[in-house]
């Protein structure tokens, strides 16, 4: 708690500069009508907001602020910014949508600080379990609502609703389901002498090493963005560590287990393997997720580690005209069925101190309907694979991996969503000692994600 | 010949008699070598932007490598930053934001900087190492409670909210050329006049210092006003709707993430848009920007 | 006649923007004090007193030794190089050179550029095989297979200074060409008739009298190589590994990634003490020069 005295010293010199703004900044300000409009539809985000008993949203004019991460559509019109906007308007008269969009980096800081300082949005986008700006995290914090009255949680599927709750309660709408997944040339496959696809680790090695034989850089991999690394290693990761061990990281997160289990060093392992056989494009370090990109869509690498988020690029014209594919990397031993990395994508939270917490799950009731326009403007716009009941698969090339998803339900989840965040990024910088040549040990790569979880997971 | 090292000893005159040379072949071509020298390093300067040139000038969906310069000519990606960005919103917002900003910053910058450079004593000393200090200390780090303590005076994040920290993060620097510039540039004896006349502090520092100050000034306004057209960091954090963004915050709608790939044809047209209007800021006033710098860099 | 004249009550003059920058800048400061003993993650509401643990931990684990490295070698190299860059490219520019506002324009371009696009940019120039530079020295016939700029442990850090460089060094030339253009023709002249070659004149005439362009520059870069982080941020993430890491980078990240706010802002407290530190150094060091020069 701040003392009185200082907020009111505070507010003194507030209103002495103001004077001075106002003062000085009339000459150039003057003719600004945005300037008043500002300050009264301004979100009020203060504990006032407790009294929700007022029902007359229909009627009333409220303005909802909302802030997504990503990027702008490229042509046409943008459904966070364009049409959503549009939409809601005409469904609710009343009720003005103002959004905004920023890639994630800086989305992640610009929202916990305005949070931080109740000015959060009315609507603002979370994450799954315990990734950056996790829905735990906000939940726990007291910045998400609880959504359990929501209208539509029977379309949603059951996993998507789990990965977004907190203690059996949801506080976000999952936007969807990503596949981690290899991309592949079909034509430098053919080319390679390659007819049939890998089923387990020693084929996938196998299939690599035809490649190389015949020239084809096998992997592109953007080691520059330290990121990317997790797209190869969560998919060896749910071949090695979890199938016969489920709930690893609920051990790991009682302090049962440790990330310096042999099983992570396994999957380490197998990902130097990739580095030290010379599957993965030389100087991986030095490509960005741009680069490493262009190389697969030129045609110069067999294959590249992704999302299903990356169709857009990875399927755009480069300099080669070629026949794309999808596979889960078969991390798994011969005999072994493959198990697939997938994962609950972002989705809408609603801040808990918003004053119009009524309203935006109006929004939120209308949105998720399952008929509605904004629900179909939804569904084209949403770049993860639907968890929503009804909705077909988006793209013809994941088709293989979705089936064998909804078939026979071997999937793991991305696992840093059950770690704190800088347990990746700690994997990610020490392993790319590897890629760089020094004599790291995948045992010491576990041992300081081990350590670094350790460290963050006492805070949580 | 071993004479002269000093400066001072330079000084004294000599005979100019044998001195010119006579004219050669050698010069000339130590003269072209020179120019050419010259050309290849702008070159090298220039390099990069000739790919953010020619980068943005293929339509969106055109993923070849952007070292394959000019293999498009076309407007789309800049018809697509234009329209998405909302330029004109956009601009009007920076011009807006970035006027009032430099406006306040020339104000109290060179109000405050009129007793640092006059009053002789250990206090105007300490108000300006004071201020001066505060240029080591990067805003990021301060960013939470900087935010924690405008919402904690009540103060609504709005779309002129940034212009408190674009103020306030432009007063070490801009105290530091003002301060500079008077203690060298400005001497007392030109108030002399007005303080004979009876003009207070107040008038004679409006009327008789601070027309004084203009070649400062434009230094002020481009070094402060180049950082604060280009920030996005201070604007991310307050304003919150689109229709509010200046340019960079509206340009960073095309910046991709660990998920959504960066259109980076398009964000290169909205790069060049943005940058556009400095461009032109620049070449009017570029003349006295050298200017000011140096006077005001006489004596820091 | 003096104290009439300049009147005490000039220190009015100094309220607003002291008032500004004592609620915006320096009380946010002090608040980083607070928070450094505390477990404050940035954005719960509730937080606990920990003591001297993060300032401990800091000081037993790795970040700390490795960022202040990093930011120290970037910090000089960017100051030595950046300067003697900027003073060369001033004095060809300062010689009787056609077109010499023309390319003085050209060389604060990159200035006008967001760091973003600049780092986006030079991604490429360095990028392995086909990027800017290894397509050149193809064409040279120079072989560069291991040419890996921003990914190999002992380059990456001095390709981003160099970006740093060349975006700054446009503004580095332009005042030291200012200075320059201070230097009295007849001195110079003068110095010619005592038979002094190139090197003397700039040794011992020009660069005296570019005392002041020096220091400028010098304190400059200085500050902007110690709060170095666009180009980490922007280009490498800090890696390969944590090679490119610097202070402020390390921070960030603490800050808002790891969501230690406390831990990160005992190591703000930590480096702003060591910023200080090389600042005031540097200036006393540089002002005595100055003087004697």
């Amino acid at each position: 708690m701040k003392t009185r005295s200082k907020k009111r010293t505070g507010t003194l010199l507030l209103a002495l500069m103001l004077t001075l703004l106002a003062g000085c900044g009339s000459g150039s300000n003057g003719n600004q009508p945005a300037n008043n409009g500002n300050a009264s539809t301004k979100p009020e985000a203060e504990a006032s907001a407790a009294a929700t008993a007022d029902t007359s949203s229909s009627t009333k004019k409220v303005t909802l602020t909302m802030m997504v991460s990503g990027t702008k559509a490229p042509d046409g019109q943008d459904f966070a910014l364009d049409i959503m906007p549009k939409l809601v308007k005409e469904k609710f008269p009343n009720v003005t949508l103002e959004t905004s969009k920023l890639p994630d980096e800086q989305y992640f800081t610009s929202i916990r600080t305005k949070l931080a300082s109740g000015q959060g949005p009315d609507i603002y986008w979370v994450f799954p379990r315990n990734a950056s700006l996790g829905v735990l995290d906000m939940a726990k914090a007291g910045y998400a609502a609880d959504l359990s009255d929501l209208a539509f949680w029977d379309n949603i599927s059951q996993g998507a609703k789990e990965d977004m709750s907190y203690e059996g309660k949801p506080y976000g709408i999952a936007g969807g389901l990503d596949y981690l997944g290899v991309y592949y040339n079909q034509d430098l496959f053919k080319q390679a002498g390659i007819t049939e696809m890998p089923q387990d680790w020693p084929s996938f090695l196998e299939a690599c090493q035809k490649l190389k034989d015949a020239g084809i850089t096998p992997i592109s991999l953007a080691d520059k963005d330290p990121w990317f690394l997790q797209f190869g290693m969560y998919q060896i990761a749910a071949n090695v560590v979890y199938p016969d061990e489920m709930d690893f990281d609920t051990k790991l997160q009682a302090g049962e287990k440790s990330l310096s289990d042999p099983k992570w060093a396994a999957t380490i392992s197998k990902m130097k393997e990739l580095y030290d056989k010379g599957y993965v494009v030389k100087n991986s370090l030095g490509l960005g997720s741009a680069q490493a990109a262009q190389l697969f869509i030129d045609g110069k690498s067999a294959m590249i580690f992704d999302g299903t988020w990356d169709y857009a690029t990875l399927t755009a014209k480069g300099a080669a005209d070629f026949t794309r594919g999808f596979f889960s990397l078969p991390a798994n031993e011969a005999g072994q069925p493959t198990y697939v990395s997938a994962a609950t994508a972002a989705g809408f939270a609603l801040n808990a101190k918003s004053e119009n917490l009524d309203v935006a799950k109006e929004v939120m009731n209308y949105l998720f309907d399952g008929q509605s326009d904004l629900f179909k403007a939804w569904t084209g716009a949403n770049s993860s694979i639907s968890v929503y009941k009804g909705v077909a698969l988006n793209h013809e090339l994941f088709k293989e991996v979705n089936d064998s998803y909804l078939n026979n339900g071997k999937s793991v989840y991305f696992p840093n969503q059950m770690w704190p965040t800088g347990v990746a990024e700690e994997m990610e910088a020490k392993f790319a000692e590897i890629i760089g040549g020094r004599k790291t040990t995948p045992e010491q790569v576990t041992e300081a994600m081990d350590a670094k979880f350790k460290e963050l997971w006492k805070n949580k | 010949m071993n004479s002269g090292t000093t400066a001072g000893k330079m000084l004294q005159p000599e005979p100019a008699l044998k001195t010119r040379k006579p004219f050669n072949a050698g010069a000339l071509l130590k003269k072209t070598l020179l120019q050419l020298l010259v050309i290849v390093i702008m070159a090298l300067n220039l390099i990069p932007l000739v790919i953010v040139l020619s980068t943005s000038l293929r339509s969106p969906d055109n993923n070849t490598n952007p070292l394959n310069l000019f293999n498009e000519l076309s407007f789309a990606s800049y018809r697509t930053a234009f329209e998405r960005m909302h330029f004109g919103t956009a601009l009007l917002n920076s011009v807006v934001l970035t006027a009032i900003s430099v406006l306040l910053v020339v104000v109290f910058a060179a109000m405050a900087s009129y007793p640092m450079a006059r009053i002789k004593s250990r206090w105007s000393q300490f108000l300006y190492l004071f201020f001066l200090a505060g240029l080591v200390v990067p805003g990021q780090m301060v960013l939470i409670p900087i935010v924690q303590m405008i919402n904690s005076l009540g103060i609504p994040s709005t779309q002129y909210t940034p212009i408190l920290m674009f103020v306030t993060c432009s007063l070490p620097f801009s105290t530091f050329l003002y301060t500079g510039f008077i203690r060298s540039g400005v001497p007392e004896e030109v108030e002399e006049a007005a303080h004979i006349d009876g003009a207070g502090l107040f008038r004679r520092f409006w009327t008789v210092v601070f027309p004084l100050l203009i070649p400062v000034t434009v230094s002020v306004i481009i070094t402060q006003g180049i950082w604060i057209w280009n920030d996005y960091f201070f604007n991310m954090t307050f304003i919150s709707k689109s229709s509010q963004s200046p340019l960079p915050l509206a340009m960073l709608g095309f910046m991709g993430d660990q998920q959504n790939p960066t259109q980076w044809n398009v964000l290169f047209a909205a790069c060049m848009l943005c940058a556009l209007p400095l461009l032109i800021a620049f070449s009017f006033l570029q003349k006295y920007f050298v200017g000011g710098l140096t006077v005001g860099s006489v004596k820091g | 006649m003096k104290s009439t004249v300049m009147k005490k009550t000039m220190y009015f003059f100094a309220v607003p923007a002291l008032l500004f920058y004592l609620t915006f800048w320096i009380f946010p400061i002090t608040k980083l004090f607070q928070y450094s003993v505390t477990d404050y993650n940035g954005f719960a509401q509730t937080f606990n007193y920990i003591g001297f643990d993060n300032y401990r931990a800091l000081f037993n684990g790795g970040t700390l030794g490795n960022s202040i490295s990093n930011t120290l070698v970037y910090t000089v190299v960017s100051v030595v190089a950046g300067n003697l860059i900027g003073l060369a490219l001033a004095l060809l520019l300062n010689m009787k050179i056609r077109g010499k506002g023309f390319y003085r324009s050209i060389s604060y371009i990159p200035t006008l550029f967001s760091a973003i696009v600049v780092g986006f940019i030079w991604s490429y120039v360095y990028m392995p095989d086909s990027g800017m530079i290894a397509t050149f020295l193809d064409k040279l016939g120079i072989p560069n297979d291991n040419l890996n700029f921003l990914g190999s442990y002992s380059s990456a850090l001095y390709s981003i200074i160099f970006v740093e460089i060349w975006k700054n060094v446009g503004t580095t030339m332009i005042i030291f060409l200012a200075g320059l253009q201070t230097v009295p023709n007849d001195l110079l002249e003068a110095g010619r008739i005592d038979g002094c070659g190139g090197w003397k004149l700039l040794r011992y005439v020009k660069l005296p009298l570019l005392a002041t362009s020096i220091t400028i520059n010098t304190t400059l870069s200085l500050i902007n190589g110690l709060k170095a982080f666009d180009f980490p941020f922007i280009m490498t993430n800090g890696g390969p590994g944590t090679s490119t890491n610097t202070l402020i980078y390390s921070i960030y990240k603490m800050a808002f990634t790891e969501q230690m706010f406390g831990k990160a802002s005992a190591l703000g407290i930590i480096s702003f003490i060591l910023i200080i530190a090389v600042t005031a150094v540097s200036v006393l060091l540089m002002n005595r020069k100055e003087v004697s020069a």
